[in-house]
C-alpha cells in the first residue's frame, strides 16, 4: 500500500504511485486533447464566473476552477457509453462527456436553450445520452447510486464501468461508507473519484477528519488498496484513471483514488474563501495544472502554434456560445407542469 | 356609559333589539327608556343609567346579540366611559380587516347565526342546514318551514328535504299561492304567533299524540265551590273558577303517574322531581302563552287559584319574565270558556301530556244505586288529554284520568278550602 | 382462484414479474437466502438465482441508491426496506434524489423502481417498528403510493408497480401477512390509481386504507344489523396516483365522508381525501367530514394499549353513529 506522509496542504512534486510505473507512454494525440479538454473547462467555468458577476448566472454556482486535471484526465481515459456521476461542481465533469458549451451556459442562466431547459439549474447538470448521470448537490447521495449503475453494468455484462466523483468532505458522510463497502463486496466496476482540494466547504478538511488523506486512508477499511495521486498532473490523473478503468473492465471490481488539488475560487458563488492563508493559495496558484502542463508539452516537443491554435478556437467558441446562450429565451412556464412521471405528466389523481 | 343586552330570564342567553327609541346624538335623561329588547318569551324596556348624549348605536333594530353586548354607548361626564371593552365592541361590528383571527372567527359565527334563520325571517330559532340542504332548498324553491326535520332536535336532513318533493310531486299543495289573490288580504305573523306556529308544527313532528278523554262529573267541586264564592270574590276580586280544582287533582294524579310528569330525551324518559304546572293563557285572540306555577302540588286548591290568576293577569299585561314561561312540566289548557265539548291540545314540549278542559255544563246523567237506574243533573264535563305515546301507553294515560275523574268526583272539596 | 395468504402474494407476484423480465432485479437485507424476515419472498432465490436476487449488507442509503442507479440504466429494480420506519435513514435518497431527479433533468431518466416494505401497527413491535409512513411518502411530488388491503391486491398492485416506469412506494400492512384471500390464477394486474367500492351502501363513504379496510368493513356489519346505517366502504389502494373519482362519485350519493386511517393524527392521507371533498363537494354535505385516526401519539407496543390507540371497528361504529344521527 502506498501512503503519502508529506503535509497534504501544500502541493509537492509530481508522484507517481508505484502501481502506475511502467505504463506506456501517452501519446501526443491523446495529449492535446487533454490539454484541450482542459483548456475548454477553464474558459467554460471563467466564462460562468463572469455572467454570475453580470448577474446573469442567477442562485448560486460552484466552480471548479484550478481542478480540471481531473476531469480531463478521466474524460478522455473513458468510453462514451460509460458512466459519470459528480456533485454540484460538476460543470467541468459533464462538460468533459461531450455536453456544448452553449446548453451549460443556457442551463445557468435559466433559459430554453439549456441542458434541462432551466428545470434543474447549475447543481444538477446531467446528459444520460452521454453517460453524464447527473449531477448531485447533497453531499454523497450519488455515491451508492454510481455504485448501483456499476450493478446494472455488470448484471447486463456490457463492460460499461461507472465513476463517481466527489470532494473531501463526502469521505465523512454516511453514503460514502456504505457505497465502498457495497461496491467492494460486489465487486462492482466503479471508481470512486475523491477531488481532495483540502477544504470541505469553509472548514478545513484536516480539522475534521479523523485521518490525514480523507479518501486513501480509509480505503483499507474496505479492502481497497489506498491511491494518493497529483490531481494536477494530468498526465498521472490519466494513467490512474485507465489502471483503474481496466481493473473494472476484467471485473476486478472498485477503485478508490485521492487526487489532491485545489479550488481558485470560493466554495460558492456566495464565498470569496477568505479562510484559507495568502501562502497557501499562491503556492497552488503556482501549480496551476493549465500553465504547467502546457510547459510539459512544449518541452516534450508540441508546438505551441498547436496550443495556441487550440486557445484561440476555443476563445472563440466561448463567445459564440454565450452569445447564443444569452439570446434564448426564457423557458415556456408549460414545463413546469410536466415531466414529472414517465409518461411526461404531473398529476397525482383523475 | 355602556348600555348592555340585559339577561331577559336566568337561562336565556341572547336577545333581539327590536325598537329604538333615541338615536345616535339624542340628549337622553336617566331612566328614560332606550330601546325595546325581546326574546321568543318577552319583551323588555331598557332605560339609560345615566343622563347624557347617545354616543354610538351598535347593535340596529332586528338584530340578535348576546347577553353582555354593547348595545350603545352613552357620553356622559362619567369617567368609565371609553374602556378598552367599548372599543372591542366597535371593533367586532365593524369587521375591518385588522380583526384578530379569534374576533374574525367569532364575527363571522355570530353572523353565520343571524343569516341561518330560514327565509322567511323568524327570530330567537336557528337552523342548522347543513351545505346539500340549503342548495336544495334553494334549487327547488322550497320554503324550509314546510319541510319537518327528522334529525337530531329537528334537523332537516337530505332525506327530509327529499321526501318533501317527492311528496310535492305525487300531491300538489293545496296552501294558498304566495301572492294573494285580488279579495284575500296577507296578514304577516307577528312574533308571538311566529313563535307559536313554529312551536305546534314542531310539537307534532316530535311526538306521536294520542287524543284519551273522560267525561268527569263536578258536583263535589261545585259544591264547594258554590259554598266559598261569594267570601271568595269580595275577598279576592274575581271568581273561583273549576280549574284550580282540575289543578290540584292533576297534581296528586301526576304524583301517582310519574311518567306523564317527563320528557323524552333521546331513548330515556327523564322523569321530572317537581311538579310544575304550565297554564295555558290566551291572550285576547292575539296569541297563547303557558306560564308556569312551580312545585304546583304544594299548593291548595286556594293557593292554586291565586296563583292561576297571578299569572293570567301578568300574562295578559305583559309582565311576565322568561324565567315564569318555561320549566312547566306539565300543562292545562282550559279551552272551556265558549262552551267547547273536546279539544285535542297539542303537546307544551318537551312536556309528554297536555290536559285540555273544555265547557262544564249541566247534562242528564244516569245515576246508579241500591234502588235501581235513574236520571239526575248533574255538572259534567270532559276531560281530554294528548300524550306522547313514545313515553306512556294508553292505558297508563287511561288510568291516570281515571285518578284525576276519582279525585274530582269524590274528594273532599270543602275540606280543601 | 387460488387461496393465497397476503404474504405469498408478495412472492407470488415478483416470481410472476422476474419470470416475465429478465431485466427485474431484487435486493433488500435478509430477502434471499432466509426468504425475507417476514417470509414474503421465500422460493424467490431458488427460482431466479443470486445474479438477481441478493442480499444486502444493513445499508438502506446503499440499497436504495444502488436501486436507483439500476433503474437509470436499464434495469427494474425491486428494492426491500424491512420496515418501513427505516425509510428515514435513506430519505434522502427516496424524496430528494428518485423522487426529483426526472424533474430536474428535463426528463431524460426515469426511475422504473419499488420500494416495498413491511408497513404499519398490529405487531406490538413498538414505536420504530410500527409506523404507517404512506404519508411521508405521499407528501412528496414524484413519487406513487400502493397500500393494498388483500392478497389478490398485493399479486395485482406489486406486478402492476413492478411494470409502472415511474418509482412506486409500495406498503404492505404487516399485520396482515397471514390473512388468506382470494387470488386469480394466471397473470394478475390490478392498474395503479382505482379505488375499489369494498361494500355498497347508501348513508355515508367510509374510505379506508390497508389494516384499516377490513376494520371498516366489520363496522360496516354492526352499523347495518345493528343501526339500520347502510355504509359504503371504499378501499382506497393507491394514495398516489389518487382516485378521487370514485370517492367523489360514492360521497355524491351518500352525502356523507368518513375516513378510516391508521396513521396517527396530523396530516394523514385523510386530511388531503377531507379538504377535496369539502371543496369539490361542498353542496352535497349532509353533515361535517369525520377523519377516524389513531391519536397523534407514538404507537405504544403492549396489547391493549396498541389496541386502544388504533381503530377498532367499535370506535369506527361509534363515530358513525354519532354522524348519521
Amino acid at each position: 500500500m502506498t501512503k503519502k506522509k508529506k503535509d497534504s496542504s501544500k502541493p509537492g512534486k509530481t508522484q507517481i504511485p508505484g502501481s502506475l510505473k511502467g505504463e506506456p507512454e501517452i501519446n501526443t494525440e491523446t495529449r492535446l486533447r487533454l490539454y484541450r479538454t482542459m483548456y475548454e473547462c477553464r474558459v467554460l467555468e471563467q466564462r460562468a464566473y463572469d455572467l454570475f458577476m453580470q448577474n446573469l448566472v442567477k442562485g448560486t454556482s460552484h466552480l471548479a476552477l484550478g481542478q480540471e486535471a481531473i476531469a480531463s484526465g478521466f474524460g478522455t481515459a473513458m468510453r462514451p457509453d460509460d458512466y459519470t456521476f459528480c456533485t454540484y461542481r460538476g460543470h467541468n465533469h459533464t462538460y468533459v462527456r461531450g455536453v456544448s458549451m452553449v446548453s451549460i451556459l443556457g442551463e445557468l442562466m435559466g433559459r430554453e436553450c439549456g441542458l434541462l431547459r432551466g428545470k434543474g439549474g447549475s447543481m444538477h447538470l446531467t446528459s444520460v445520452k452521454h453517460g453524464a448521470m447527473g449531477s448531485y448537490a447533497i453531499i454523497g447521495a450519488h455515491l451508492p447510486v454510481a455504485a448501483g449503475a456499476a450493478w446494472s453494468a455488470q448484471y447486463r455484462r456490457t463492460k460499461q464501468v461507472s465513476v463517481c466523483f466527489f470532494g473531501d468532505g463526502t469521505t465523512n458522510i454516511g453514503a460514502f461508507h456504505e457505497a465502498l463497502n457495497f461496491a467492494v463486496i460486489w465487486k462492482l466496476p466503479v471508481i470512486f473519484v475523491c477531488e481532495n482540494n483540502l477544504y470541505m466547504e469553509y472548514t478545513a478538511i484536516k480539522d475534521v477528519t479523523a485521518v490525514e488523506n480523507p479518501a486513501a486512508d480509509r480505503a483499507s477499511a474496505y479492502g481497497l488498496e489506498a491511491i494518493v495521486i497529483d490531481g494536477n498532473d494530468v498526465d498521472v490523473v490519466y494513467e490512474a484513471a485507465n489502471t483503474a478503468f481496466s481493473k473494472a473492465r476484467e471485473g476486478g471490481g472498485p477503485t478508490l483514488i485521492e487526487a489532491k488539488t485545489y479550488r481558485h475560487g470560493g466554495h460558492s458563488r456566495a464565498d470569496p474563501g477568505k479562510y484559507r492563508p495568502d501562502e497557501e493559495l499562491q503556492a497552488w496558484l503556482n501549480k496551476d495544472p493549465i500553465p504547467m502542463y502546457r510547459e510539459r508539452l512544449i518541452g516534450l516537443g508540441i508546438e505551441e502554434t498547436q496550443l495556441k491554435k487550440v486557445e484561440s478556437e476555443t476563445d472563440e467558441a466561448i463567445d459564440v456560445a454565450t452569445e447564443q446562450a444569452r439570446n434564448s429565451p426564457s423557458p415556456s412556464t408549460d414545463i413546469a407542469f410536466i415531466d414529472v412521471w414517465a409518461d411526461g405528466g404531473a398529476s397525482w389523481r383523475n | 356609559m355602556n348600555v348592555l343586552m340585559p339577561q331577559l330570564g336566568e337561562t336565556v342567553a341572547e336577545g333581539k333589539v327590536a325598537i329604538w327609541y333615541k338615536k345616535e346624538g339624542d340628549i337622553v335623561a336617566k331612566n328614560e327608556i332606550l330601546v325595546d329588547v325581546e326574546t321568543d318569551k318577552a319583551a323588555v324596556e331598557i332605560p339609560s343609567p345615566v343622563e347624557g348624549v347617545i354616543g354610538s348605536i351598535l347593535v340596529s333594530e332586528g338584530e340578535t346579540v348576546d347577553v353582555g353586548t354593547i348595545l350603545a354607548v352613552i357620553n356622559n361626564q362619567d369617567a368609565d366611559s371609553g374602556s378598552s371593552e367599548q372599543l372591542a365592541n366597535v371593533e367586532k361590528k365593524n369587521s375591518t380587516p385588522e380583526l384578530t383571527q379569534n374576533n374574525f372567527i367569532a364575527e363571522t359565527l355570530k353572523s353565520q347565526k343571524i343569516i341561518n334563520s330560514p327565509e322567511s325571517g323568524q327570530s330567537g330559532r336557528r337552523l342548522k342546514l347543513s351545505p346539500v340542504v340549503r342548495r336544495l332548498l334553494t334549487e327547488h324553491q322550497i320554503d324550509v318551514n314546510e319541510v319537518l326535520g327528522s334529525g337530531k332536535d329537528g334537523r332537516i336532513t337530505r332525506s327530509d328535504v327529499m321526501a318533501f318533493l317527492d311528496n310535492r310531486l305525487t300531491k300538489p299543495s293545496v296552501k294558498p299561492v304566495l301572492q294573494p289573490l285580488g279579495d284575500s288580504n296577507r296578514v304577516p305573523f307577528d312574533r308571538i304567533r311566529r313563535v307559536t306556529a313554529e312551536h305546534m308544527v314542531r310539537s307534532k313532528v316530535t311526538s306521536p299524540h294520542v287524543f284519551q278523554a273522560v267525561e268527569a262529573d263536578f258536583s263535589s267541586v261545585d259544591a264547594a265551590r258554590s259554598f266559598h264564592q261569594e267570601r271568595w270574590r269580595s275577598d279576592n276580586g274575581y271568581s273561583l273558577t273549576y280549574l284550580p280544582f282540575i289543578a290540584r287533582a292533576t297534581c296528586l294524579a301526576l304524583r301517582d303517574f310519574p311518567r306523564l310528569n317527563g320528557s323524552v330525551d333521546g331513548e330515556a324518559l327523564i322523569l321530572h322531581k317537581g311538579i310544575h304546572l304550565s297554564i295555558a293563557v290566551d291572550l285576547n285572540f292575539k296569541g297563547l302563552v303557558a306560564p308556569v306555577i312551580f312545585d304546583a302540588d304544594g299548593l291548595t286548591v286556594m293557593g292554586l287559584a291565586r296563583r292561576i290568576h297571578e299569572i293570567s293577569m301578568g300574562a295578559r299585561e305583559g309582565k311576565l319574565s322568561a324565567d315564569e314561561l318555561s320549566g312547566g312540566t306539565y300543562t292545562l289548557s282550559n279551552n272551556g270558556s265558549f262552551g267547547t265539548l273536546l279539544t285535542g291540545a297539542i303537546i307544551n314540549q318537551p312536556q309528554v301530556g297536555i290536559l285540555s278542559i273544555d265547557a262544564i255544563k249541566k247534562r242528564p246523567v244516569v245515576i246508579e244505586d241500591s234502588t235501581g237506574d235513574s236520571i239526575a243533573i248533574r255538572p259534567v264535563g270532559i276531560l281530554s288529554q294528548s300524550f306522547d305515546h313514545r313515553a306512556v301507553d294508553g292505558s297508563y294515560s287511561a288510568a291516570f284520568l281515571h285518578k284525576i275523574r276519582t279525585l274530582l268526583e269524590e274528594k273532599d272539596w270543602s275540606a280543601e278550602l | 382462484m387460488a387461496q393465497l395468504t397476503y404474504r405469498e402474494a408478495v412472492s407470488a407476484a415478483i416470481a410472476q414479474e422476474m419470470r416475465r423480465d429478465e431485466n427485474v432485479v431484487f435486493l433488500g437485507e435478509d430477502v434471499a437466502a432466509a426468504g425475507g424476515v417476514f417470509k414474503t419472498t421465500a422460493g424467490l432465490l431458488e427460482e431466479f438465482g443470486p445474479e438477481r436476487v441478493k442480499d444486502t449488507p444493513i445499508s438502506e442509503q446503499a440499497i436504495i441508491g444502488a436501486a436507483m442507479g439500476a433503474s437509470m440504466t436499464g434495469l427494474r429494480p425491486i428494492a426491500e426496506i424491512m420496515f418501513s420506519d427505516f425509510f428515514a435513514v435513506c430519505w434522502d435518497l427516496v424524496a430528494n434524489q428518485i423522487a426529483k431527479t426526472r424533474y430536474m433533468t428535463d426528463g431524460q431518466c426515469s426511475f422504473p423502481l419499488v420500494l416495498r416494505s413491511a408497513n404499519g401497527g398490529g405487531s406490538r413491535f413498538g414505536a420504530q417498528h410500527s409506523q404507517s409512513v404512506e404519508n411521508w411518502a405521499m407528501a412528496i411530488p414524484g413519487l406513487k403510493v400502493v397500500a393494498p388491503s388483500n392478497p389478490a391486491d398485493v399479486k395485482g398492485l406489486l406486478a402492476a408497480s413492478i411494470r409502472d416506469p415511474d418509482p412506486v412506494m409500495f406498503f404492505e400492512q404487516k399485520s396482515l401477512y397471514s390473512v388468506k384471500g382470494e387470488v386469480p390464477d394466471g397473470e394478475h394486474i390490478e392498474p395503479l390509481g382505482v379505488a375499489s367500492i369494498v361494500r355498497a351502501g347508501t348513508d355515508v363513504t367510509v374510505a379506508a386504507l390497508a389494516a384499516m379496510v377490513p376494520r371498516a368493513l366489520k363496522a360496516a356489519e354492526i352499523l347495518q344489523d345493528q343501526h339500520g346505517i347502510s355504509c359504503e366502504v371504499v378501499d382506497v389502494r393507491c394514495l398516489v396516483p389518487l382516485d378521487t373519482q370514485t370517492i367523489l362519485g360514492s360521497v355524491v350519493r351518500t352525502s356523507r365522508f368518513v375516513t378510516v386511517e391508521e396513521n396517527p393524527r396530523l396530516c394523514g392521507w385523510g386530511a388531503e381525501l377531507a379538504s377535496i371533498v369539502a371543496e369539490e363537494l361542498f353542496w352535497d354535505l349532509d353533515g361535517p367530514i369525520v377523519r377516524i385516526t389513531t391519536p397523534h401519539i407514538p404507537l405504544p407496543s403492549a396489547d391493549e394499549l396498541e389496541d386502544a390507540v388504533m381503530p377498532s371497528p367499535e370506535r369506527i361504529v361509534q363515530n358513525i353513529k354519532k354522524l348519521v344521527d
